[in-house]
């Protein structure tokens, strides 16, 4: 049963972040940790939410808006994984909390809306020129108000759009969510193997794209180092049994 | 136009952008890319960001037609960065309304800032200061959980705000000599030191998950299976300097690790 007020929460609040990502303000609100948290936080799943976005913050994270270089759009990317699987664990019947097969499943159905955005993005250019050239006639005959308004009608495609794909995501949440639990249980372990699996390649291409010199050589010095303190920690705790 | 600008200015009172308007401008200038485009870029942006300032500078109808005209010109700069590029077009404004120097100061202002400002601004903020904040923050979530995402809006923003508000400034007290007060600020230095602490927490991540939630099934099984997501995290590494698709990559590992839960 797709809870339907939620669906257009996810939707708006998708598009708000759709928005804050280029058109307004860039305070990161629109990046895959805060975006897929508050979406979590939103729609009563933090913990989707945040670990969604912990995975995908990761996999974008050396993405960067260069000159007239569009990135994958990493906002739309979290922000429909975390609505998908914060409602797929709160559709009935799937347990009401999220788990990493749960996240694995998300990301593996809605990661690659990140490059559908880019298309999007690309697509929507076209419009913003029509408005560019309006505001530049409009100028020409004194309506210096308005031509400059046109500026911000420039934001309403990107909340459209993005709020509907947002939206959907969710729905699909709710109707994925019964079915999971009925999966076999062996492909619901391998989907939960997943989710790290995921998040270590995500972390890689993150110290990849770190952009750092020896990033390889900073990368494996502290993955060593987390490494020998779980060992430490393990043997102390044998030793105190 | 209705003569030259020196007639103007001694034709009425030096005009002034009153501080109500600077904040307006600012305001408008988060607004700067809503409607991006690749002919004109940020252009309509900059006109609706300054178009206050250029009311307050322009009573005359001409003369503020001919200003905003001259600011629906190409512009393309780091969002951030252009705060320091707006103060100083209100600097220039400020001199062609009262008379002390011609509009085309002002076009040659942004054309020589926009490039160099774009690239410290790249540079500094899309390279360094966000990456690095988010693998810092991305790697603290077991210890802070929801927090780690608001600890990264607080440290990003506590950077970006204070840096955007004091280029504005900047740029309307100083006009061009901002160029050197920017260059004080040692950006790539720092951006260079922050990439660093990207690459490291991104490490640190790795082996986080590998161990923490390869460990969660328990016994020999959870033992191979950190094993594996650490040797996974290092062919990643590899395979991504080989250029190799970052989504092929992702859905690999995905692809590899359900069959494994399947059939082992």
């Amino acid at each position: 049963m797709v809870d339907w007020s939620q669906v257009a929460l996810a939707g708006v609040w998708g598009g708000l972040l759709a928005l804050e990502r280029r058109a307004f303000l860039q305070a990161m609100f629109s990046r895959p940790l805060v975006a897929a948290t508050s979406m979590g936080l939103l729609l009563g799943d933090l913990d989707s939410g945040l670990y969604v976005g912990l995975l995908l913050e990761m996999f974008h994270l050396g993405a960067a808006n260069l000159g007239a270089a569009l990135p994958e759009n990493d906002t739309i990317a979290a922000t429909g994984c975390s609505a998908a699987a914060a409602s797929c664990a709160l559709s009935p019947g799937a347990g009401g909390t999220g788990t990493p097969a749960i996240w694995a499943l998300a990301i593996i159905m809605f990661g690659w809306l990140g490059a559908l955005g880019r298309k999007v993005d690309r697509w929507l250019e076209p419009y913003n020129t029509r408005l560019a050239r309006k505001a530049t006639a409009r100028a020409e005959h004194g309506e210096l108000r308005r031509a400059v308004r046109q500026n911000l009608w420039g934001m309403w495609p990107h909340f459209v759009i993005y709020a509907a794909l947002v939206g959907g995501c969710s729905a699909v949440g709710y109707l994925v969510g019964p079915a999971v639990s009925k999966l076999p249980l062996q492909l619901v372990r391998g989907l939960a193997w997943a989710y790290p699996a995921m998040g270590c390649v995500a972390a890689a291409i993150a110290a990849r794209g770190s952009h750092a010199r020896r990033s390889a050589g900073w990368a494996a010095g502290t993955a060593a180092v987390v490494v020998l303190a779980f060992v430490a920690m393990a043997i102390l705790r044998k030793g105190g049994a | 136009m209705s003569g030259s600008p020196a007639t103007a200015a001694l034709a009425s009172p030096a005009p002034q952008v009153s501080p109500w308007t600077l904040v307006r401008v600012f305001g408008r200038s988060l607004f700067l890319q809503a409607s991006w485009n690749p002919q004109g870029m940020q252009n309509l942006g900059l006109a609706y960001a300054l178009f206050p300032a250029l009311k307050d500078l322009y009573p005359d109808p001409e003369r503020q037609m001919a200003a905003v005209r001259r600011h629906l010109a190409f512009f393309n700069t780091q969002p951030y960065m252009a705060a320091a590029i707006l103060g100083g077009v209100i600097f220039h404004e400020g001199r062609i309304a009262r008379g002390e120097e011609g509009s085309e100061q002002v076009v040659a202002f942004k054309s020589a800032l926009m490039g160099p400002l774009a690239a410290l601004g790249d540079g500094f903020f899309w390279l360094s200061l966000r990456p690095a904040l988010g693998a810092f923050c991305a790697a603290l979530v077991p210890l802070l959980g929801a927090w780690a995402a608001v600890l990264f809006l607080v440290l990003y923003n506590v950077v970006h705000l204070t840096l955007r508000a004091r280029l504005f400034r900047m740029g309307l007290r100083l006009g061009d000599r901002l160029v050197e007060q920017v260059a004080h600020a040692n950006l790539p230095g720092w951006g260079a030191r922050l990439r660093t602490v990207g690459a490291a927490c991104a490490g640190a991540a790795v082996a986080y998950l590998a161990i923490s939630l390869g460990s969660n099934q328990g016994g020999r099984v959870g033992e191979a299976l950190a094993v594996g997501y650490l040797a996974l995290g290092a062919a990643g590494y590899w395979l991504t300097s080989k250029r190799f698709g970052n989504y092929a990559l992702l859905y690999l590992a995905a692809a590899l690790a359900v069959a494994a839960g399947a059939f082992l």
